[in-house]
């Protein structure tokens, strides 16, 4: 890495406080324990992880719509986690975001002009005329036409309404946008249609992505990192492809397995290959140690005791799991300084 | 809204669309009724027959007669006149307190429901401590302060009524502000004040703008009320409340000095309130039906339902069997079909996965055989046939038996298949307890069975557990116990792991694998993602637009698809290749029911379209079938 990443994160904890009785005294949720990514100009980071692992969560805190408890998120020279309340403008207009439901992240209220030029009104001093024209460009980026701008979202389909979203996030030609599960609420057939869209307006504008998304195959094809994260931890990350075809850490290769295939005869030979089931009674989450270790079968005894750390991979990223350890030896204790688990406050 | 002539005259030939039926009667005469109130407040003094104060005592407590309609009061005024000036103030207290209402509780409900904090907490306290007062006696302490008289009055109306406005501000803005799309305003940069004036408030206005009419009913109420004790219009001032006072005290001289106020009242609030309800329903938050130039039942009228009856072979020891069904959902101008020509059979101890996009018809069909078809949708044509038995024919109550006993359904989100007031083990007994008879002991015992056989872990416990309390995977293993509690022949699975992790997605379709070796029922597995069908299945159903493109067992399917719909599908899926963008497409969107091609319906986003696609094209073969006709001259690529 010579060149400074457009977005670098590091250790970043994000911690929500349950509410209570007039919201004091809640009890903390960790969603995102320490964690490490970094972004280049134009390059996209494909961000995966169950349902709870706190992808979301990053995400927010680089949308600035979370604040983070702790770390840093730089962008470009700009430290975004020490933003008491709302980015500056320029700041602003550099990241933007498409969400994952097209049926509720445009406003029913109001057109495709207003919804697509609204980013504008925000931050330029561009004129209604110039605001429509920009508009039909926009439209026309995400292959729609000066037509649809007086319409409602309610008249477009699920595909039509993330082109939209599409189109306001490309408004303010910014350098990076945060996916939120772009194509997760589409139909098969159009979410490669999104897909395709993405990667052209990426490679003619040189846009960062980082994409969250709980299916690696799909991030696979677009990213060119990817990242997985499990319980509030990124455990494993790495080139796309290294990722996808040699995973270093046995949660990833888990993820991959449970990907259903195509291939009826090959699935077979896989569930009759498969392991024993895994101890659905086991805690998800341990006081110490890896928080993969209930689950994992390559489990070992330092792995109750010490926060692997992130191991280098052959092959290009890291791996916090002790299977990578430089000492090997699963009796030897790392000469490593073991990260430690964040004390709870 | 009126009663336009011209629709009125054409309704016999339309009367699908403009029906001059009761409810449109009824808003006009109430809109009249507005209309005639606004008029008569305006032109006062030219449309009433005398001076509302002129006294004269010799014509005091006269009845209606040619020279004074509805007669006169104690003091000899002429009630019309009286009546018609007292119109006047019903508008002016009725915008007054109402405008006040709206003014002060909408702007403050918008802050705290937006900011929420320590401001909402104060606000909500001292709210409350205002709403549990009789309204009438807040209403009274204000007058207390500020004095009696109309204006004085209605200030004091604006305020208690403010309340209301407030609390239904913040109610709606703490729903609207979780909204993906106010995310999305804040991602762009747009300032709080922004957000709440210009992405907001356009939604939160339909059930405000109903408030506002079930306020004025409520103001005209008031003000006769407190006019009526004396804190509101002071005599001689004519208002309605005033004259009722007056009636009161000569009822026993002249008892109709209490009817035109009364009727007034009771006319005006009743119109206001009726034109709320139908602007309410009018209002709808961006969903108002699009107009369709042409009426797409007329078209589908002339292509019959039940063209040919496909000879599909009849499967040994099928439990179920649907036949040529057709449904039709209501649209405007009539209904359209949503699934049409639909046949197919499952056997005992088989899986059929119903696979195709959302506007399919494959989530109908598993509701059709349910009988739990939505109001107005019908299933209009075919048969049902489970164990023999038609449902489609069958009666409510027979249904009823069926459901649960023969008939079972497990669905896409476990959390909110389940009811969050219950433990799960005690909605699993219910089911037992109805439908097989069993005592609540003997209920209880058989659904800790049940949940141990799901595989969850220490069933004892989570039986007393709440939904909310288990993980997704566990809540879906639940809601499948619930399911085969009664032992159906047919399980009918909606996208049974679309809402889970992909880890958990395999356990759940490993345990429905297990149990339908133990119990050998059949299952109709509807689901989008046709890797997911490939493991579960023994056969796929590929539906598009309402009808089955292709039917073939799970290897031939995968290893050799017929139809280009299918073969574009399977292309499609994320981990079909390795390739990088771009990746395959299937162009165009899925057309709407009623935007349905005539001839086959996936020629407009087909590569292999010729002239005869576009008559209808039959389901042909045998055991595997196939709606295309060029099925046996193309060479599609199976999935890589």
């Amino acid at each position: 890495m010579t060149t400074r990443p457009l977005l670098e994160i590091t250790d970043l904890e994000v911690t929500y406080w349950g509410r209570s009785l007039m919201g004091v005294g809640g009890k903390p949720f960790h969603a995102v324990r320490g964690a490490n990514l970094s972004i280049r100009a134009g390059e996209t980071l494909g961000l995966v992880g169950e349902s709870g692992s706190g992808k979301s969560s990053i995400a927010n805190a680089v949308l600035g719509l979370v604040k983070a408890s702790g770390g840093s998120i730089r962008f470009g020279d700009v430290e975004l986690a020490e933003m008491r309340t709302r980015y500056p403008s320029a700041i602003r207009s550099q990241i933007q975001a498409v969400f994952q439901d097209p049926y509720s992240s445009l406003n029913p209220s109001m057109t495709v002009e207003a919804i697509v030029t609204e980013p504008l009104r925000v931050h330029t001093t561009m004129d209604r005329a110039a605001r429509r024209t920009r508009a039909i460009e926009l439209l026309k980026l995400v292959s729609l036409s000066e037509e649809h701008l007086d319409r409602h979202p309610h008249q477009f389909s699920g595909g039509q309404r993330q082109r939209i979203a599409i189109a306001a996030a490309l408004a303010l030609q910014p350098r990076l946008i945060v996916l939120d599960e772009p194509v997760s609420a589409l139909d098969v057939s159009t979410q490669n249609q999104i897909i395709n869209l993405l990667y052209e307006r990426r490679d003619e504008f040189g846009i960062a992505y980082l994409m969250i998304a709980h299916d690696l195959a799909l991030v696979h094809h677009i990213s060119d990192r990817i990242a997985v994260m499990y319980l509030g931890h990124i455990v494993e990350e790495g080139p796309s492809d290294r990722v996808y075809h040699a995973p270093a850490h046995p949660y990833t290769s888990a993820l991959l397995d449970a990907v259903p295939l195509l291939d009826p005869a090959a699935q077979r030979r896989r569930r009759a290959a498969r392991k024993v089931a895994p101890a659905l009674d086991a805690p998800r989450l341990s006081a110490t140690g890896c928080p993969y270790q209930n689950r994992c079968p390559h489990v070992m005894p330092r792995c109750r005791t010490e926060m692997p750390p992130a191991f280098a991979i052959d092959g290009g990223g890291t791996a916090a799991c002790f299977l990578h350890a430089p000492d090997a030896g699963p009796a030897r204790v790392s000469r490593q300084p073991a990260r430690k688990e964040p004390a709870a406050p | 809204m009126t009663s336009n002539p011209e629709i009125l005259s054409s309704a016999g030939s339309r009367r699908s669309r403009w029906r001059p039926d009761g409810a449109h009667v009824i808003t006009a005469i109430a809109a009249a009724v507005l209309v005639l109130l606004a008029f008569l407040a305006i032109f006062a003094e030219w449309v009433a027959p005398y001076d509302p104060l002129r006294q004269s005592l010799m014509e005091a407590l006269q009845g209606p007669s040619a020279a004074h309609w509805l007669g006169t009061d104690d003091l000899g005024r002429d009630v019309l006149s009286r009546l018609i000036h007292g119109c006047r103030i019903a508008v002016i207290a009725a915008a007054e307190a109402t405008s006040i209402a709206v003014l002060l509780g909408v702007p403050i409900g918008l802050f705290i429901g937006y900011r929420g904090g320590v401001w909402d907490w104060i606000v909500m306290r001292i709210v409350e401590a205002v709403v549990s007062i009789p309204g009438i006696m807040v209403a009274i302490a204000i007058i207390a302060i500020l004095g009696a008289g109309l204006h004085r009055a209605m200030i004091a109306l604006g305020i208690l009524f403010s309340t209301s406005f407030l609390r239904l501000a913040r109610g709606v803005v703490l729903a609207e502000r979780e909204e993906v799309y106010v995310r999305s305003a804040r991602v762009i940069g747009a300032s709080d004040r922004r957000i709440l004036l210009r992405h907001i408030f356009p939604n939160i206005a339909p059930p405000l703008i109903v408030q506002v009419t079930l306020t004025v009913g409520a103001v005209l109420l008031a003000e006769a009320g407190l006019s009526f004790i004396g804190l509101g219009v002071q005599p001689p001032q004519a208002s309605w409340g005033t004259m009722l006072n007056t009636a009161a005290a000569f009822m026993d001289f002249n008892w109709f000095l209490s009817v035109p106020p009364g009727i007034a009242i009771i006319l005006t609030v009743l119109s206001v309130n009726l034109l709320g309800d139908v602007l309410r329903d009018s209002i709808g938050r961006g969903i108002a039906i699009e107009t369709r130039p042409e009426t797409p039942a007329a078209r589908f009228a002339a292509a019959p339902a039940a063209a040919q009856p496909v000879a599909l072979p009849r499967r040994a020891d099928e439990i179920l069997r649907v036949e040529n069904l057709q449904v039709m959902v209501p649209a405007p101008g009539g209904e359209v079909p949503v699934i049409t020509d639909l046949t197919f059979g499952i056997a005992r101890g088989e899986t059929l996965g119903l696979v195709g996009e959302s506007g399919s018809g494959k989530t109908l069909t598993g509701l059709a055989i349910l009988g739990l078809l939505g109001a107005g949708v019908r299933a209009t044509h075919g048969a049902i046939l489970l164990n023999g038995r038609d449902l489609r024919t069958a009666s409510r109550a027979e249904m009823e038996e069926v459901r649960g006993n023969e008939v079972a359904m497990v669905f896409q989100d476990p959390t909110t298949s389940l009811n969050p007031a219950f433990t799960v083990g005690s909605q699993i007994a219910e089911v037992l307890r109805v439908k097989q008879g069993l005592t609540r002991a003997q209920a209880w015992t058989r659904a800790v069975e049940l949940i141990d056989r799901v595989g969850i872990p220490r069933p004892e416990e989570r039986a007393r557990a709440y939904p909310h309390e288990l993980s997704g995977g566990m809540a879906q293993r639940v809601a499948i116990a619930r399911a085969l509690s009664c032992n159906p022949s047919l399980l009918i699975a909606d996208e049974p792991t679309t809402a889970l992790d992909v880890t958990v997605q395999q356990e759940i379709l490993d345990l429905f694998r297990d149990l339908q070796s133990e119990f050998g029922m059949a299952i109709l597995f509807v689901t989008h993602d046709l890797a997911v069908a490939a493991d579960i299945c023994d056969r796929i159903c590929v539906m598009y637009a309402g009808e089955m493109v292709e039917m073939a067992g799970v290897d031939a399917l995968f290893a050799d698809p017929r139809h280009p719909y299918t073969s574009g599908l399977l292309h499609a899926m994320p981990h079909a290749s390795d390739r990088m963008p771009p990746l395959p497409t299937i162009r165009g969107n899925v057309p709407r029911p009623g935007d349905w091609p005539t001839g086959c319906r996936f020629s407009d986003r087909c590569d292999f379209r010729i002239a005869a696609c576009d008559a209808r094209i039959p389901l042909l073969g045998r055991e595997r079938l196939v709606r295309c006709i060029r099925a046996g001259e193309l060479e599609l690529e199976a999935a890589s």
